[in-house]
Formats: structure tokens, sequence, C-alpha cells
């Protein structure tokens, strides 16, 4: 399971390098609020695979609804001078450690 | 069965999320920094650069004009329009004056805001100078300078949110008005019955005027652009 996650890591992180996309300026701060909500899910989607609670319809759709959700949240909060993104941040980065808290347990429990 | 398609799912928002990653990663070295973070600390670097550049220019502007008026004289001809020249820039502000005059302090209200008071009741408003400054100059005024920002013929005394702008240079409270030119006339301009200060005084702000028989006012260190203005020819 491990090894398949970095593997696919490391393929897209090989991808995404070798392609000629460029953003923005201005949507690189909502990308990268989105980027902390995809590792959030990506997270959460292992944790719950090793407790196997997993389920494919949840953890797909709350990628998509926590990224794009996320980076809303920045725009929105950039038009209000608010800084809402802030929220995102503070949500998904507990959330991130607590996740990788619990795998790091059933990790060991397995070993 | 459940398993593979879940190992699937995680598998590809695994390329999705390295695709991202490494895009973004590209696109902030591109552009050569986090803009989130470095942001103030850039910012304030620039500023604290660039207020410095500034300080030199201006210091290098009123060496050569020091320069100009001091050039060799050579002949009457020069000597005459060297006069002419050190007159001229009196007149627009371009070199430094002394003088006998009247020195204006004004000072926001010490005492703390009641409750229900306005507080703009409790500053002293760019107007107020700005009045004071136009009282002085019909006082007869020759030469005018707010916090040793030297008044010329296209000075501003403008609000700026909680600073005012005076040559585009932003100064605080105390301020301090300086004007050379008959102590009486400028005192009495200010001090008459229903004049600027009696005004300010009733408003709790701080005001405080002293003679003095040897003010020095500043020259102007800004640049003079004529972008529009040719003069005319006869």
């Amino acid at each position: 399971m491990w090894w398949i996650t970095l593997l696919c890591l490391a393929l897209g992180l090989f991808i995404g390098n070798h392609m000629p996309i460029f953003l923005p300026p201005s949507m690189v701060k909502y990308v990268s609020i989105a980027v902390l909500a995809a590792l959030d899910s990506v997270m959460g989607g292992i944790r719950a695979y090793m407790e196997d609670a997993f389920d494919t319809t949840i953890f797909i759709t709350g990628f998509f609804t926590n990224s794009l959700l996320a980076a809303a949240l920045a725009y929105f909060g950039d038009k209000l001078g608010l800084e809402l993104y802030l929220a995102a941040v503070v949500v998904f980065g507990a959330r991130l450690f607590q996740n990788m808290g619990i795998i790091r347990r059933y990790l060991l429990k397995k070993h | 069965m459940r398993d593979k398609t879940g190992a699937i799912a995680i598998a590809v928002i695994c390329v999705i999320v390295g695709i991202m990653l490494s895009v973004q990663y590209r696109t902030s070295e591109s552009y050569g920094t986090n803009l989130r973070t470095s942001r103030v600390e850039d910012l304030a670097m620039a500023n604290t650069s660039l207020t410095k550049e500034n300080q030199d220019l201006r210091d290098e502007i009123l060496e050569l004009r020091e320069k100009l008026a001091n050039v060799n004289i050579e002949s009457e001809l020069t000597a005459n329009l060297q006069g002419e020249l050190r007159k001229s820039n009196m007149a627009a502000g371009l070199t430094a004056v002394i003088g006998p005059g009247i020195i204006v302090t004004l000072n926001d209200n010490p005492q703390a805001l009641q409750p229900g008071d306005d507080p703009n009741a409790y500053l002293v408003h760019d107007r107020d100078i700005l009045n004071i400054v136009n009282e002085i100059k019909a006082s007869g005024a020759e030469a005018i300078s707010v916090n040793d920002q030297r008044i010329t013929a296209m000075s501003e005394v403008r609000c700026a949110g909680t600073t005012i702008l005076v040559n585009w240079n932003k100064i605080g409270p105390p301020f301090v008005i300086k004007a050379i030119g008959n102590q009486q006339l400028l005192e009495s301009g200010l001090t008459i019955k229903g004049g600027k200060l009696e005004e300010l005084n009733t408003f709790g702000l701080q005001t405080q005027l002293t003679r003095s028989d040897n003010i020095e006012i500043p020259a102007y260190t800004g640049a003079i652009k004529f972008q529009y203005t040719t003069a005319k020819q006869k």
C-alpha cells in the first residue's frame, strides 16, 4: 500500500515536472491552498484504507470538494479583505498531522 | 474487490496531487519567491533601501544646486545672472534661508476620547494646517515650512489616512510651522480674535506660537519637473 502511494506521488511529480504548464501568478496562492486540501484528503484516504473503512466515492468527492472549497475560500477571503485562507490552513494542517499520527500507529502495530 | 478500487483511487489521486505539487513548485520557483510569506519582509527591505536611495538623491540635488549657485564669477554679466538666479531660487524655495519670524506648533488634543465624541474633533487636520499656512502667507511671510518641508508654489497639504502629506512626504503631529517675515504681522494675523489659533484652541487642540530671530527654513528637496509647461515666447 505504502509503496503504491509513494510511487504514484513520484510519478505525478515527474509528470508535473515535464508538463509545459505554468500557473498565472494570481492563481499561485489558491492552488497552494488546494494542494494542502488535496494532501489532507490523501492522508485521510490512506487512514480510512488502513481502518478498513475506505469508501471510494467518499474519497473522490472529498478530494475534489475539499480542494475546490479551500481554493474558493481563499479567493473570496481575498475579495472580502478577510484572511479566510487561514481557516483552511489551520483545519487542513491540523488534520494532516492527526491523520499522519494515526497512520503511523497502524504501521507500527503492523510491524 | 473493494480494496482494489480503493487502491486505484488513491493511486490516481496521488498522481494528481503529485502533478499539482510539482507544477505549483515550479511556478513559485519561476516567480522567484513565495508570494505569501516573503511579501512583507521583501517590501520592508525594498522600502528601506529605496528610502535611503531617496535621501541620497535629495542630498545630491542640494549639493548640485549649491554648486550651480557658486560657479566662479567671471564677468559682471555672469555675476548679475547669478544674483538673479539666487533670487529666483529663494522665491522658488530651492535654497535654505534664515531670518526672523515665528514658529507655530500644533498638536492633537491630549485628553482621552470621551464616549460619544467624534475622534476627528481631537486631531489636527490638513485643513487646519492649510488655513494657518494661508493666513501666514496673507500676513506677508517670505518663506514657510511645515515639519521641515518647504512650502513652494506647488506644495500640497493633504490628508492621507492617518498622516498628512506635504511635498509628498508623510508628516505627523506635532506639526511645526515655521515662517520668515515681519514677526508682528505674522503673529497678529494668527492670534487675532476669531482667528485660526483661537478656533483651534476652542476645539482643545494644543497650539503654541513663539517668535524667533533666527529661523532656519530648509530648501525644497524634491524634483522640479515641467512636463506640460513651456515658457511663452515674447
